[in-house]
Order: C-alpha cells, then sequence, then structure tokens
C-alpha cells in the first residue's frame, strides 16, 4: 500500500483537515466499503434487526442483512428470538429465501440438513458416510450475540461490542421515547432501494433540509424548536416540537398530518444510529428503518411501521392511514429525499469535498449538540468516528 | 348491462387510466375514478401476510385529490423525473348482484429516466371494482387495488401505479 498511509488502514485516503468536510470518494470505492463491511458491519457495532412485534409467535422468523451478510431472526419454540446466519453450517446455502413467515423448522435445499427455530441441527441424510469426528453439536446455525432495547433487537458479529445502554449513551433516551414500554403491533412495510451510499442515506435520511421539503412550508409547518445530541460513538437524536397550527385546510384530508395521540406531547423524534439506521416518530407514525447495503452504490431500506399496543381500534385505523402516505418512499413529507440520495451519489464521482455549514461552531471540533432542528452539526460527531474507525489520516495530523 | 358492453367500457377504462398516467395527466387519472372511490397501492408480500399498510392508501374521495396535489403542487420541482410505460392484460371478471363488475388485470410498468435508461419500475395485478356511468356511456372505477410483486421497488414512487 502507499506509504503516506498509517499502517492502520490498507486503504489510502487522504482526509481532509478539520472537521466539517468529508472526501467524496468515500461514497463510491469499492476498496473502501470493502473495509467497511469488515471493520463496521462485522465489526464491534450493534445492528437493528427487527422488533419483536414483527416475529410475535414461535416459529416466526424474519430475514434481513448486517452488511452483506444475510441473517435470520427467529423466534424459537422456547420464545426465545434469536439472530441466525442464514447460511447451512454445512455447504452455506441459504436456508430461508422468505423475507417473514412462520416455519416450525428450518431445512435447507441442498442436503436437507434440519435444524429447529433454535438453529440447532435436527439431522442430516447420509451421516453414516460422514467422518466418524462428525458431532451434529458442532454444525448448530450460527448464532450472533443479540441484545433487545424495548422489544428491538440487535445483533453483532463481535465479542468486543459494549452493553446497549452503553453503546446507545443518551440517544438510548430518545429512542426510548419512540419505542415506549416496547410493546408495539406491526402495521407493515414500505421497500425500497435508492442509489446512493449507505453513509449518504444515513446522513441525510435523519436530518432533513427545511428548503427541500415543500410539505412543510407550503402547510406553514416549519420552525418548531428542536434540540438533540451527537454522541462520540457516531450516533445522533433529535427532538422537536410539533406546530398544531399548521395550514389545515391546505389538504382535502386533514387526518393525513394530524396529531390525535394525545398520551405524549406533540413532537418529533429521531434517532440516527451508527452506522446506517435511522428511526423516527413524527406525528403519529411510529417508523424503523432497517437498512443495509447492497454495494457501494446501493442502500435497501425496509420502511417498518408500527402502533403502540395499547392502542384502541380507532387509533391503530388512523396511525394505519397516516403512515401508508405520510413518512415512506412516497410519502407526502419525504419523498423528495429519495431524489436526494441518488442525485447526492452522482455528484460524489466529482473530485473533492463535501461539507457541513449549518449549526456547525467550528471547523477545529466536531461539537456534541445540535441547536435547531435542521442543523448539519449532528453529522460531524459520525464523521469523526468513522475516520477513527476506519483508520484514514487527517492532513496535518 | 349486458355483459360484453361492460367489459367494453372496462376495457376503455384501463386505456384511459393508463393513457392518463403514461402522459402524466393526474386530472385525468383522477377522472378515472367514481365520485366516492378508493385507490391501494401495496406490495404483495403485505397483502399476502395481512398486513393492511399500503404505499399508497388513497380510500376516499379526498385523498385521491390530495394525491394529485400532492404530483401536482407539493413535489413539483423537487423529484427525479422519470416516464412510465402502463401495460394491461385483462385475466378475468365477475358481475356482482348490484351490477358492478369485479376485474382482475396483470399490469407491467417500464420506466425511463431523465438520462434515457428504461427499466422495469413493477409488475403485479390490479383487483377492481368499475361501475358504469350513465352520463357518457362510460365505466369508472369504484376502487382499483394494485398489488406489486416487485417487493422491492427500484426507486421511489411519484405517480400511482
Amino acid at each position: 500500500m502507499h506509504g503516506t498511509q498509517t499502517v492502520e488502514s490498507p486503504v489510502d485516503i487522504r482526509w481532509p483537515d478539520g472537521y466539517a468536510a468529508v472526501p467524496k470518494e468515500v461514497f463510491y470505492r469499492a476498496d473502501v466499503y470493502r473495509l467497511e463491511l469488515e471493520r463496521i458491519f462485522y465489526g464491534p457495532q450493534w445492528h437493528p434487526i427487527g422488533h419483536a412485534a414483527e416475529i410475535p409467535n414461535k416459529g416466526d422468523f424474519k430475514t434481513f442483512r448486517i452488511g452483506e451478510a444475510p441473517v435470520l431472526l427467529t423466534r424459537g419454540d422456547d420464545g426465545i428470538a434469536r439472530v441466525l446466519v442464514n447460511s447451512c453450517a454445512h455447504r452455506g446455502t441459504q436456508v430461508e429465501t422468505r423475507s417473514r413467515g412462520n416455519a416450525t423448522r428450518l431445512v435447507c435445499p441442498y442436503h436437507r440438513w434440519l435444524y429447529d427455530t433454535s438453529g440447532k441441527l435436527l439431522a442430516c441424510p447420509g451421516i453414516e458416510r460422514f467422518p466418524k469426528e462428525f458431532r451434529k453439536e458442532d454444525h448448530s446455525l450460527r448464532e450472533l450475540r443479540s441484545t433487545s432495547f424495548r422489544g428491538l433487537i440487535f445483533a453483532t458479529f463481535s465479542d468486543d461490542t459494549p452493553p446497549i445502554e452503553q453503546y446507545l449513551g443518551p440517544v438510548g433516551d430518545t429512542l426510548g421515547k419512540i419505542l415506549r414500554d416496547g410493546r408495539l403491533g406491526l402495521l407493515g412495510y414500505q421497500k425500497s432501494r435508492f442509489n446512493t451510499n449507505w453513509k449518504e442515506y444515513n446522513d441525510n435520511e435523519g436530518y432533513h433540509a427545511p428548503l427541500l421539503h415543500q410539505a412543510f412550508r407550503l402547510m406553514e409547518w416549519q420552525g418548531g424548536e428542536g434540540a438533540g445530541i451527537a454522541t462520540p460513538g457516531g450516533h445522533f437524536g433529535i427532538e422537536a416540537s410539533l406546530r398544531e397550527n399548521m395550514r389545515k385546510d391546505f389538504l382535502s384530508d386533514p387526518s393525513l398530518v394530524e396529531f390525535r395521540d394525545k398520551s405524549a406531547p406533540p413532537r418529533s423524534l429521531t434517532v440516527a444510529l451508527f452506522p446506517i439506521t435511522v428511526m423516527v416518530k413524527h406525528v403519529d407514525v411510529v417508523n424503523l428503518r432497517f437498512a443495509f447495503p447492497v454495494s457501494p452504490d446501493e442502500t435497501e431500506v425496509h420502511y417498518a411501521y408500527f402502533h403502540y399496543a395499547d392502542d384502541k381500534a380507532e387509533m391503530v385505523r388512523h396511525r394505519l392511514r397516516q403512515s401508508s402516505n405520510f413518512l415512506g418512499p412516497s410519502g407526502f413529507v419525504s419523498l423528495e429525499d429519495g431524489a436526494v440520495f441518488n442525485r447526492l451519489h452522482v455528484g460524489s464521482h466529482a473530485p473533492g469535498t463535501i461539507c457541513f455549514q449549518a449549526g456547525v461552531q467550528s471547523y477545529d471540533e466536531p461539537a456534541d449538540a445540535i441547536t435547531a432542528q435542521n442543523d448539519e452539526a449532528g453529522n460531524l460527531m459520525k464523521w469523526e468516528y468513522y475516520r477513527q474507525v476506519m483508520g484514514f489520516e487527517r492532513a496535518g495530523a | 348491462m349486458r355483459e360484453p358492453e361492460l367489459i367494453a367500457r372496462t376495457d376503455a377504462l384501463q386505456v384511459s387510466y393508463a393513457a392518463a398516467l403514461d402522459s402524466r395527466d393526474m386530472a385525468r387519472w383522477l377522472g378515472c375514478f367514481a365520485a366516492e372511490a378508493s385507490y391501494i397501492c401495496t406490495h404483495r408480500e403485505s397483502d399476502e401476510q395481512g398486513l393492511k399498510l399500503a404505499l399508497m392508501m388513497d380510500d376516499c374521495a379526498e385523498r385521491l385529490r390530495d394525491r394529485v396535489k400532492f404530483i401536482t403542487e407539493v413535489w413539483a420541482g423537487t423529484f427525479e423525473d422519470y416516464w412510465t410505460r402502463h401495460f394491461i392484460q385483462r385475466l378475468d371478471h365477475r358481475i356482482r348482484d348490484d351490477g358492478l363488475l369485479e376485474v382482475t388485470s396483470n399490469f407491467s410498468v417500464f420506466y425511463t429516466t431523465a438520462d434515457g435508461r428504461s427499466s422495469v419500475l413493477a409488475v403485479g395485478r390490479y383487483e377492481d371494482e368499475v361501475i358504469a356511468t350513465d352520463s357518457d356511456d362510460g365505466a369508472k372505477f369504484r376502487s382499483r387495488r394494485a398489488i406489486i410483486d416487485t417487493s422491492t421497488l427500484p426507486r421511489y414512487l411519484v405517480y400511482p401505479l
């Protein structure tokens, strides 16, 4: 590798001086992406895989990815939720292909290896011709370390990932306000791919440029007070009050923007976790956005929507109607995001750096406080953490 | 109304619907629906799992009107535009006792980006309820459900399918 790099990174990236700039080449280079998979997605990070409400019954499962690795979230016959690697312990075949379902057993179609819903190998035809050293108990589906926070199930490939409360730090408070006591009901999914790098997705999915979203402007719905925090681990959380005196006459069906759940203050809550996941509660929409990179150039997002378990039927119906049209890939207030994701990625192929300005106090240090809802400052801590994890040396360091 | 007449009107409605979307004439799209009507676009896997959440849930006349407003006023100038071609094939139908026609059709929608790349946007089926109209010898959708097989969309949807 090139001599100017420290031994800490096998990838040659020239990081600019100052904390508010990021080199564009990290958004498309294949060598950077391979190192990200290794150090971040398969490294000491907790990755949200699903919520308990998505697999309420024994045998329920959901397939997902951590980075590019296929995983299987199951609820075993013992009622315990586990995250298994979705790859047969024999020849590595993907075991379950459906996105979600219920199964009493997991069967690999290739040689009919049979597992129970906890991943334990029960039977493998032709075992009489296996070497005498073969032991079924050595060939379960690999179970990843997992943990739960208010029903949200996280997994990690690493033994070094710290306990979840410590990992989340202060954004756990905001996440707790979204998930409440953890008893949720699943409303459904919207799924889309964006032609964007996963970091461009994460940078811009939680932060919302006021000039981009015309829905807010047309309804005179901007300017709510907001504050948030960015953590040294690269997460940020924002809580903003919502103005209720917007122009309701703008829509023929104003229920789309009505705040009917009076059991909590009218606030929008946003949590963006390192590396990729964004979770929001806006008006009465509870939306966990499970995402993974497909390649350096593509990101897939499963927008999962929930109601709270104690909601009355009328409130469930309201959340369902609001969630379908409000925040997703084709949502009233969010559709423009997709366009920006894609354009950011096209633009990143031009040489140079991107920069953050709004709310940034100084180029010399990353701030941990976000003082306005639309600040760009919240991105700085994350980028500094990313730079350190990737081992990219700063110019002038 | 005799069945062949109702089928003919329904096929004309399908053509008009496709022409409206492919020419991005949202007023004409809205005109394909009866005064009380609904349009729902959802993933097939959601439908099969009994999950009601949709990609677009315009389940009343007010929401159908708002859909047009999103596209022509709210989002105008902010999204990456694309051009669609709808291909629709009627598969099955049934006249109900109340005279309403239930129709199932396959659809495939191709899209072309501003820089001229064409791909499949979504494939799926329509489950429709069609009602004959007296005024113009035509027919309107009382409900249209676009149930897409495409479990992960290749891009965000601006226009209904």
